[in-house]
């Protein structure tokens, strides 16, 4: 791995990835402004101006939508994880796309009047407080912004100036974006228009966003809840002795130590940092889980060996399933605090049967 | 996991992953080409609006009236336009006229331009300076008003030279922010009732008493609305003065 920042490192997938891109995008662009205008045959054609203006507004749109599918596409299924590869290029497209459609719009409609087209484009239309008639423009410039910021941090270098989180949180305005557009449109040209096709159009496009992302987040959220199955069972809740530890062997071959400890339950892995000892076979003392091996502690909350020593074991997430003690399989890094599980209360001995009042007579 | 095909970024792709990338390829370029056909051929009919440079230049004289827009009712004509007709005027981009026809109110004026036109609907957009628009001499017959009672209408109130063709199309609410653009530049704004109104279709709408159309009709430019107000008649050209008050948008 270097961090040396090379602008574009092409390969031909990337070649490829970008050729079909294009491809698709001038295809649609092409259709939209040359084929439709013959098949449409109106006596006095949309201007051109309109209709350039339109077919790329459109095709952000659309391409917008396939973005924002391929996301949990992959998530779906694999397979779809090439096209994830370069999706900031299709992104950084987009925002060239919308920045064309709104140039168009700007040197058109907002042009030849005597005030400047951006303060025009902000004060034509002060109808705020209306649903019909909205100046739905403003949220068409909120997405624009939005496209171009992801457009501008789109490369390593952003990712690795800003770190990963804070990148990924940032590229999620691509949502925010998306939102908007649709806002921008459906308080747009779908009020406008006779004919719906675009409507349907457009509900296709943002129901299969819709669609996917839930399709994406169900899946992995019953994922999610099957890896739940994968809680490996210890011992019952009674089977427990203060101070002593019960070993449970997950799928994988790793051993856990649980522990009880003051009437909480607490899991560290079986084997000592030391030389591997059983954990598990030894005991607490003094609050300390003590290797029977060597002497070596741990406090068993976190794994730690107490100061001044450094020693940590992983720690393991317990939880009672009825009266069953499970671990769960995934290890917490060593020296992890994990909060231990108190023992339910014994269930109240049984009452010896009293007669009720009056029940003899 | 390991049996699935794995795609590494700079590597070709494996065999089976291929055909499969492959048929997505063809179908987004296919999704895309026939979303750009769809959305293509689903534009509505902007209507017959058009500028008329294929008409030539037309020079006429007439008399300027202001209602404030300012109309100009033809006493010597030609072979398209017609004395007795009356027309309004507009400049280059979104902007009137007033400021040249103001001093040449009650005046014999000569007007040259090219003319905008939508069905019966019709504007000249008048050459730059006194090309354009200049006093003429002559004898200046008398213009009545006649008023035609108060009215409700139904319709949507677009600016004068989107509508006639200087946009096709020129309005509706995607349009809307232009229309204000353009009345702002004190370009005529024009009624297109729903139904026609003593035989017409399109009306200059203007405020009560020879006003302009307030800032507060702006909020309905380009939505249907009913409102009330009077119309006089000028000419051959229907005045309504909008009553803001009355304004009610229909659903
Ligand atoms: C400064 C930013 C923007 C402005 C001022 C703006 C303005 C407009 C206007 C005035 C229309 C109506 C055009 C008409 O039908 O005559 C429109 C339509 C549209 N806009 Fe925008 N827009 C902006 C940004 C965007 C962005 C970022 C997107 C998408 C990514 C977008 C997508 C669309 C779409 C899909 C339509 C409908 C196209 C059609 O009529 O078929 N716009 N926009
Ligand atoms: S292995 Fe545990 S103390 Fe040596």
């Amino acid at each position: 791995m270097s961090v040396k920042y090379i602008p574009v490192q092409w390969n031909p997938n990337k070649w490829i990835y970008d050729a079909v891109m294009l491809a698709g995008v001038a295809l649609f662009l092409w259709v939209f402004l040359y084929l439709t205008p013959e098949v449409l045959s109106h006596d006095q054609p949309v201007t051109a101006q309109i209709r350039n203006a339109r077919a790329f507004g459109a095709c952000a749109f659309v391409m917008l939508t396939v973005i924002l599918c391929i996301g949990p596409a992959a998530r779906l299924d694999r397979r779809f994880l090439p096209l994830l590869y370069n999706r900031r290029h299709f992104g950084v497209m987009t925002a060239f796309v919308a920045l064309t459609h709104a140039g168009y719009i700007l040197n058109w409609y907002f042009a030849f009047s005597s005030s400047d087209k951006l303060v025009g484009l902000l004060y034509a239309n002060a109808s705020l407080g209306q649903i019909a008639g909205f100046p739905f423009e403003l949220f068409g410039i909120f997405a624009l912004i939005c496209l171009l910021i992801l457009a501008a941090t789109s490369h390593d270098f952003w990712l690795k100036f800003l770190t990963p989180p804070v990148w990924k949180r940032l590229h999620y305005l691509i949502y925010a974006a998306y939102f908007a557009v649709a806002a921008h449109v459906s308080l747009g040209i779908l009020q406008d228009q006779k004919n719906h096709v675009f409507t349907v159009l457009f509900m296709l496009g943002a129901g299969a966003v819709i669609v996917l992302h839930l399709a994406a987040w169900l899946r992995e959220r019953s994922e999610a809840a099957a890896k739940d199955g994968a809680w490996a069972e210890v011992a019952r809740v009674g089977d427990f002795r203060d101070g002593y530890a019960k070993i449970a062997k997950l799928a994988n071959g790793d051993r856990v130590a649980v522990y009880l400890m003051e009437g909480q339950l607490s899991a560290i892995s079986n084997a000592c940092a030391h030389q591997n000892g059983p954990l598990g076979e030894g005991k607490i003392i003094d609050c300390l889980v003590t290797c029977p091996w060597h002497g070596f502690q741990y406090d068993v909350r976190n794994g730690r060996s107490p100061a001044p020593f450094t020693e940590k074991v992983p720690t393991y997430r317990l939880r009672i399933m009825g009266d069953m003690v499970e671990v769960h399989p995934d290890a917490n890094p060593p020296g992890t605090y994990v909060e231990p599980v108190p023992l339910p209360e014994p269930p109240p001995e049984p009452e010896p049967d009293v007669p009720e009042d009056g029940a003899t007579a | 996991m390991s049996e699935k095909p794995f795609f590494v970024g700079y590597l070709p792709a494996p065999g089976p992953l291929r055909t499969f990338l492959l048929t997505a390829c063809v179908l987004l370029i296919a999704g895309l080409g026939s979303a750009g056909f769809l959305m293509g051929a689903a534009q509505d009919d902007p209507g017959p609006g058009a500028f008329r440079f294929d008409y030539g230049r037309q020079t006429v004289t007439g008399v300027v009236e202001l209602t404030p827009y300012p109309i100009l009712h033809v006493t010597e004509g030609n072979d398209r336009i017609q004395p007795g007709d009356s027309f309004l005027m507009t400049a280059g981009g979104k902007s009137g006229v007033d400021s040249r026809a103001e001093p040449l109110a009650g005046q014999l004026a000569q007007v040259s331009g090219v003319v905008l036109e939508r069905g019966d609907l019709y504007m000249l957009q008048l050459r730059g300076g006194r090309n354009g628009l200049q006093a003429a001499e002559g004898e200046v017959p008398e213009i009545t008003a006649e008023p035609q009672g108060r009215w409700k209408l139904a319709g949507e109130i677009c600016d004068g030279k989107c509508l006639a063709g200087a946009m096709r199309p020129g309005r509706g609410l995607a349009h809307k922010a232009c229309a204000n653009l353009c009345l702002l530049g004190d370009v005529p704004p024009i009624f297109v009732s729903t139904q026609p109104v003593l035989g017409e279709e399109f009306l200059l709408v203007t405020g009560p008493g020879g006003t302009r159309l307030p800032r507060a009709a702006y909020d309905y430019v380009a939505q249907f609305i009913t409102a009330e107000g009077e119309i006089t008649k000028r000419g051959d050209l229907l005045v309504w003065e909008i009553d803001v008050d009355t304004i009610e948008v229909t659903p």
